[in-house]
């Protein structure tokens, strides 16, 4: 037997060794942070003093805790507004890319263009762009005669002028992959369509939709994914305001853990966090597979 | 060629392969060894010389500027003693910095930047020398700072970890020319006259439906530091100089705290203060007649003014009822000694340099920020420097009137509560100042139970 590992090993040892690098960095990484973070669940700690033990008190603090389900409230909230507008305006940009039109390769790197830049420039960009008073958008509505919009100024428009943002952000990823997916759709199914009599409408609804189910899936999970760390841009733009309307579930931990020095309540609230996305993704799993 | 050939050279080559690979291997280890050793050499070398310590001051250009000029100073005149400086590693807030240097033992011999609010933490977790234990510091101290001032130093364990260095009294910087455009002749000294100013000053200059001049401006987003330069300041003002605690208890739910929130629901009620983002300094682009601030902005403005504009300070406004002296936000940095420092007596020495009237002088001239010292006004050594620069005479007046942060620890959560309530009442209208309060002080205290149990 022990022969037998013998040569097992001798002749894996260089797969050994090549997984090495990767074994190391996912110990130290992912596997340690993992554990730590569990043991912190039942602790009191601010890094610099020593760790108290406080068995589920953090728990019972969580459950007491308004202003973290507000923030996951919040974050569903964003997610409820970005993931149909991203797939509604990525779509229609794809469409419109997959037309044989001029300038097509430029203008899709265009829109690729906002994936690359960092968050932070962006939403620096897009604070300016809000501004209530001096923001260009507001400038632009009210030289039309119509009332300003308080974007990142009230709680009621806070949160959907971020999801607007971000949606502007992603957009190109997504269109890249409704290119895809439309590339992949047989040509005869519209001719076929079309000397059915099928019109455009129909043969969007009947071919196009259906046919894009996968890719239709990919950015659901992908946007979902996304929108659960949602941190720069209200960090940034907003601060969690006005009226915690911008508070997201992964800021709020983010403050708790380093603006609070609560590392352990923090880590409870990211275990937590983790079985809603655990649910949300499961319940998403289950209507996908229905349809 | 045969295979048995092919397979020899295989062999020789491998064999040649692991050669090289121990000669590189036994290359390596030789050279560690060598460091190592050098390194101690060099150390043991340096430890029988001299002493070594290690100075972080603030990554602010004109506080490096003026941390270089003294150590290069000292280190010119001190054989025994050799200073290095560092300023405060890059990161969100030197207090992150200095407490991930804490846990990870590797925090210099002193650093100039230490702000009073986390003193606790530092000091709960051992991170600090205590300064009282040197002889000469009480009598050194208390000739440099007034008493009253010295107490809001005093740790609760009733020992000094800190040695006060600045201040920067906040206060209302304005564009003269502003005001005197809107016919405002007489500097707002109560809420009721600098609202009634700010309804003069506030307006649409060019008739295209937008204002155009705004009484001020504060960012409004709920950060917990935020709250420092409009609420915190406003209060400190409006109470006579109270703090938010009183020993461990929490004083701030009282008559001048409501009084606060109610001024500032006014002002955003009003639109005196814009709500908006602005590109650029917003108070030198003409479009806000009053900021406040702190000596710092006079030197950025100083720098910056076009021509022709010009400025002045005044006292933070206080409730038309308010009698006595007015009291602002100190926003102090002081000096402190960690307890990883190996040389505490070379490091207090430093430390009392870094304090000097001549030392004060440049801190001054650098930086334009106020030593914290009783004789700011009188000392002949500064009057020169106050001839110059006359609009910073206002701060150093101001100066012992000033007043900093409680040293507990559950202070940022309790300032994050004090801005949630502020948003809401003063900047959104949806809650009544006395309410707000309340709330604000009922919050306060469920964050020192928890934080407090165990």
């Amino acid at each position: 037997m022990s022969n037998m590992l013998g040569k097992i090993k001798s002749s894996e040892k260089s797969g050994y060794l090549m997984s090495l690098p990767y074994v190391l960095y996912f110990c130290i990484f992912v596997a340690f942070p993992l554990i730590f973070s569990f043991i912190l669940i039942f602790h009191k700690w601010n890094i610099v003093t020593p760790m108290q033990w406080i068995g589920l008190r953090n728990f019972v603090r969580l459950f007491h805790d308004i202003q973290f389900f507000k923030s996951i409230r919040n974050t569903l909230v964003f997610l409820a507004i970005h993931i149909p507008l991203q797939i509604t305006v990525a779509l229609f940009f794809a469409i419109q890319l997959n037309k044989k039109i001029k300038f097509r390769g430029f203008f899709r790197a265009l829109f690729f263009l906002p994936v690359i830049v960092s968050g932070v420039v962006i939403t620096i960009l897009w604070e300016q762009l809000y501004a209530y008073e001096t923001g260009l958008l507001n400038l632009i509505i009210t030289g039309l005669g119509l009332e300003r919009i308080p974007w990142i100024n009230s709680p009621e428009w806070a949160m959907p002028s971020i999801a607007i943002m971000a949606t502007w952000k992603n957009v190109g990823l997504y269109i890249i992959l409704f290119l895809v997916g439309l590339q992949g759709i047989p040509q005869y199914l519209y001719e076929a369509a079309e000397m059915d009599g099928a019109k455009s409408v129909q043969r969007f609804f009947h071919i196009t939709i259906p046919s894009l189910n996968n890719t239709m899936l990919l950015v659901i999970i992908l946007s979902t994914i996304g929108g659960f760390s949602l941190f720069i841009e209200p960090f940034v733009m907003t601060g969690g305001g006005p009226m915690n309307s911008t508070l997201s579930a992964m800021l709020y931990i983010y403050n708790q853990a380093f603006y609070f020095g609560h590392m352990g309540y923090a880590a409870t609230l990211g275990f937590f966090f983790a079985f809603v996305i655990l649910i949300v993704i499961l319940i998403q799993k289950k209507v996908v597979e229905r349809e | 060629m045969n295979f048995k050939m092919v397979e020899q050279n295989i062999k020789i080559m491998k064999h040649g392969c692991h050669k090289q690979r121990c000669a590189v291997v036994c290359t390596i280890i030789l050279i560690c060894v060598f460091l190592q050793c050098d390194k101690q050499h060099n150390g043991n070398q340096q430890k029988s010389d001299r002493v070594q310590i290690t100075y972080w001051c603030s990554s602010n250009q004109d506080e490096i500027d003026l941390a270089k000029y003294l150590v290069d100073r000292w280190n010119a005149s001190h054989d025994s003693i050799n200073v290095q400086l560092q300023p405060i590693p890059a990161s969100q807030s030197s207090e992150e910095v200095l407490l991930a240097a804490i846990a990870a033992g590797t925090t210099p011999d002193l650093c100039s930047n230490m702000w009073p609010g986390a003193m606790d933490d530092f000091i709960s977790s051992g991170g600090l020398v205590r300064l009282d234990q040197f002889p000469d510091f009480v009598d050194y101290i208390s000739e440099r700072v007034p008493a009253d001032l010295l107490e809001t130093f005093r740790a609760p364990d009733g020992h000094f970890y800190q040695l006060p260095w600045k201040s920067n009294p906040i206060m209302i910087v304005y564009n003269k020319n502003i005001f005197h455009d809107a016919g405002v002749e007489n500097i707002p000294r109560t809420y009721s006259e600098y609202i009634e100013a700010g309804r003069k000053i506030t307006r649409d200059i060019d008739g295209d439906g937008n204002l155009d001049v705004w009484m001020s401006h504060r960012d409004t987003k709920p950060i917990w530091w935020q709250r420092f330069f409009d609420y915190y300041t406003f209060y400190i003002a409006a109470s006579g100089g109270k703090t938010l605690f009183d020993g461990p208890e929490i004083i701030f739910n009282n008559e001048a705290s409501v009084k606060v929130f109610d001024f500032f629901q006014r002002v955003y009620k009003e639109n005196l203060f814009a709500k908006t983002t602005f590109v650029g300094d917003a108070f030198i682009l003409g479009k806000l007649a009053t900021q406040i601030a702190g000596p710092w902005h006079v030197s950025h403005v100083e720098k910056f003014r076009p021509p022709g504009f010009e400025y002045g300070i005044f006292p933070i406004p206080v409730p038309d009822d308010y009698q006595g002296p007015v009291y602002t936000f100190g926003d102090f940095k002081n000096i402190s000694i960690f307890s990883t420092t190996e040389h505490p007596g070379a490091t207090y020495k430093f430390a009392k340099y870094l304090i000097t009237a001549e030392a004060d002088l440049k801190l001054l001239e650098y930086t334009l920020q106020m030593p914290i010292r009783k004789d700011l006004t009188g000392n002949p050594l500064f009057k020169d420097f106050f001839m110059k620069n006359p609009n910073l005479v206002y701060f150093a007046e101001q100066a012992p009137f000033t007043r900093g942060m409680d040293g507990v620890s559950d202070l940022k959560e309790i300032f994050d509560a004090i801005s949630q309530e502020y948003e809401a009442c003063a900047i959104f209208n949806r809650r009544e100042p006395a309410e707000a309060i309340k709330n604000a002080a009922e919050r306060a205290r469920v964050i020192i139970e928890w934080n407090r149990s165990r």
